[in-house]
C-alpha cells in the first residue's frame, strides 16, 4: 500500500499503463546509456595510444641479407635518438616478431629468411613535427613512419560521435517519458475533475491536490524505472558474458563506476513523472474556479 | 437564539446567469449575522442552490456585490479561497461524497486538507460519526449506504471541521419527517455554538415548525422575509 491518497488515480486505464511504458524507456534507455559508456571508455583507450608513441618501419630492399638490414635499422634508431622529442627508440627484436607471427606461419618457418619489415618502437616525450621526422628518416631507405596513427585519430574522432549520439538518444527517451506523464496526468485530471471539485470546495489548496497527483506519478515512475532498469542491467550482463567468450582484448568492458551511472536511470525517471505530473496539475488547477 | 451585529454575508444587488441565458437571480439584497439561523425557500427551480453556490464561492455573481466574511468575493484572489472555504460547511443536495473512500475518509478530508494531525483527525471523526450514529460504518463505502445514512456522512463532513458558516442544501430530501426533524435539532445544536447555519428547502411544513428567519425565493428573486423570532 502507497500513502492514503483522496483520489482513485489507479482506476485509470491511462495510469495504470504508465508503469509499463516507464520501465520500456528506462529499459531503452539502459542499453543505449551502457552503449555510450562503453564507446566513451574505448575512445578513452585509443585516444590514450595516440599519443607519446609511434612505430617506424623499416622495409627489407630485395636481396638485402639479414645483416645489411640490420645495419639500416640501427641507423634509423640512431636518426631518432638524435631527434628532440624522442624519449625512447628501440628496434622489436626478430624472435619478438616472429612470435608475434607464428600463428599465421606456423613453428616451422624460418623468419629470419623472409623479406619481413622490421619495426622501431619509439616513445616520445612531447609533441613533434612528423613532417620533419620523416625527412630525416630519409636518410635511412625504407624507413618511413607507419601511420595507423592516422586512422585511429578518425576511429576516435567516429567513438565520440557516437557518444554524442547516445547522450541525445538519452535526452530524447527522457523527453518521451515526460511526453507520457503528460498525458496520462491530463487523463487522470480529466476522470477526476468531480473529486477534485469537491476537494476544492471543502478548502483543499491546489498544493494539496497536485501532491497527491505527484506522488502517485513519482512512485509509478520509480517502480518502472526500477523494472526497465532490472532488465536492462541483465542484458547488458548477459551480453557481456557472451562477449567474455570471445578473446576481447579489442572489446571495452564496463568500469566499476559506470553501474551506479545506470541506476540513477530509475531515479531521474521517478523525479521525471513526478515533476512533469506536479507541473501539469498546478497549472490545469490554476485555470479552474 | 444567538444573535450579533457581526455580518458574515452580505448580498448586494446580485444577478446571476447561466451561459447566455436569463437570469436565474436578479437583484438579490440580504444579509446574514453570525450565528443566525435561516431557513431559504422556494420552489424547485427557484434558485436556491444557485443562491447557496455564491455563498460557497463555487460561482462568482454576474453582478452586484457577494461580501463573504467581510470580503468582496470578486477581489479575492485563488490562493485565499482555501482558507475561505475552511470556514464553510456545505451539504450538498447529491452529497457529493467521494465513493472510493469509506465514510471515516470521507468525513476527515476537511480536516486533512487543512493538515490536521492523524491522532487528531481519528478522534474527531469517530466520535462525530458516533454522535451521527454511524459508528458501526466507519470502513462502508458510500455507494453501500442508504439515503439517510449518506445524508449524514455529507452533515458530519461538513461540520467536522467546525465552520463557522454551514450551508444545507435540501438536507432532509431523502429522509422521512421524522429523520427531517433530528437531522434540524442537529444544525441548531451547532447554531447554538455558534455556526451561522442557512438551509435550502422547499419543505414549507418543516420551516413553520421550526420558525426561523426566512429567506423566500421566488422567480430569482427574493420575495419574503421572515426576521428570526426571539425563542
Ligand atoms: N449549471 C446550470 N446550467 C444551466 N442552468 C442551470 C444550472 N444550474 C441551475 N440552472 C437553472 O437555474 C435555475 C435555478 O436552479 P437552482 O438554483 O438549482 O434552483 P433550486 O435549487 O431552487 O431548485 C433553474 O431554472 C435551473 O434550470
Ligand atoms: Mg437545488
Amino acid at each position: 500500500m502507497g500513502p492514503r491518497s483522496d483520489l482513485p488515480l489507479s482506476d485509470n486505464p491511462a495510469i495504470r499503463i504508465l508503469p509499463w511504458i516507464i520501465a520500456l524507456m528506462v529499459y531503452l534507455a539502459t542499453l543505449t546509456l551502457a552503449g555510450g559508456l562503453l564507446v566513451a571508455t574505448m575512445a578513452d583507450e585509443w585516444s590514450r595510444s595516440l599519443t607519446g608513441a609511434l612505430t617506424v618501419q623499416v622495409t627489407p630492399t630485395k636481396s638485402e641479407s639479414s645483416v645489411e638490414l640490420d645495419a639500416r635499422v640501427a641507423q634509423a634508431t640512431r636518426t631518432l635518438l638524435k631527434t628532440p622529442g624522442v624519449k625512447s627508440a628501440h628496434a622489436i627484436p626478430l624472435a619478438e616478431i616472429s612470435a608475434m607471427l607464428e600463428p599465421w606461419l606456423g613453428p616451422e618457418s624460418n623468419i629470419a629468411d623472409l623479406p619481413l619489415p622490421r619495426l622501431i618502437a619509439v616513445t616520445l616525450d612531447r609533441e613533434l613535427d612528423r613532417e620533419a621526422l620523416a625527412q630525416r628518416l630519409q636518410k635511412t631507405p625504407g624507413a618511413e613512419i607507419d601511420d595507423h596513427e592516422y586512422w585511429r585519430t578518425h576511429l576516435v574522432m567516429f567513438l565520440r560521435s557516437l557518444e554524442i549520439v547516445a547522450v541525445i538518444m538519452v535526452s530524447l527517451i527522457g523527453v518521451t517519458t515526460a511526453t507520457i506523464v503528460v498525458f496520462a496526468t491530463r487523463s487522470g485530471l480529466a476522470v477526476h475533475l468531480e473529486v477534485i471539485e469537491v476537494l476544492h470546495l471543502i478548502g483543499a489548496p491546489d498544493d494539496y491536490i497536485a501532491s497527491q497527483f505527484q506522488r502517485h506519478a513519482q512512485r509509478l515512475g520509480f517502480i518502472g524505472g526500477v523494472a526497465g532498469g532490472v532488465f536492462g542491467v541483465a542484458t547488458l550482463l548477459g551480453l557481456s558474458t557472451l562477449a567474455g567468450n570471445l578473446d576481447g582484448a579489442a572489446l571495452p568492458s564496463f568500469q566499476n563506476w559506470h553501474w551506479p551511472v545506470l541506476a540513477a536511470l530509475p531515479i531521474a525517471s521517478a523525479y521525471i513523472a513526478k515533476w512533469t505530473a506536479r507541473r501539469i496539475v498546478i497549472r490545469a488547477l490554476t485555470s479552474m474556479v | 437564539m444567538a444573535t450579533s451585529n457581526n455580518t458574515i454575508v452580505k448580498f448586494e444587488k446580485v444577478g446571476i446567469r447561466y451561459g447566455t441565458g436569463p437570469e436565474v437571480l436578479r437583484d438579490i439584497n440580504f444579509d446574514l449575522a453570525e450565528a443566525s439561523f435561516s431557513f431559504l425557500t422556494g420552489v424547485s427551480g427557484a434558485g436556491k442552490s444557485s443562491l447557496l453556490r455564491l455563498m460557497y464561492l463555487a460561482t462568482r455573481p454576474n453582478r452586484g456585490l457577494v461580501t463573504m466574511f467581510g470580503k468582496d468575493v470578486t477581489t479575492v484572489t485563488r490562493n485565499e479561497l482555501p482558507a475561505i472555504r475552511r470556514n464553510i460547511g456545505v451539504v450538498f443536495q447529491d452529497f457529493r461524497l467521494l465513493n472510493h473512500l469509506n465514510i471515516f475518509d470521507n468525513v476527515a478530508l476537511p480536516l486533512r486538507v487543512s493538515g490536521a494531525p492523524e491522532d487528531v483527525v481519528d478522534k474527531h471523526v469517530s466520535e462525530l460519526l458516533t454522535w451521527v450514529g454511524l459508528a458501526d460504518h466507519l470502513k462502508a463505502l458510500p455507494p453501500t449506504l442508504s439515503g439517510g445514512q449518506k445524508q449524514r456522512v455529507a452533515i458530519a463532513r461538513a461540520v467536522i471541521a467546525r465552520p463557522r458558516l454551514l450551508l444545507a442544501d435540501e438536507p432532509t430530501g431523502n429522509v422521512n419527517d421524522a429523520i427531517a426533524v433530528r437531522l434540524l435539532y442537529l444544525f441548531e445544536e451547532l447554531n447554538r455554538v455558534g455556526t451561522t447555519v442557512v438551509i435550502a428547502t422547499h419543505n414549507e411544513a418543516l420551516v413553520d415548525r421550526f420558525g426561523h428567519a426566512q429567506l423566500h425565493l421566488d422567480k430569482g428573486s427574493i420575495t419574503h422575509r421572515r426576521v428570526e423570532p426571539n425563542s
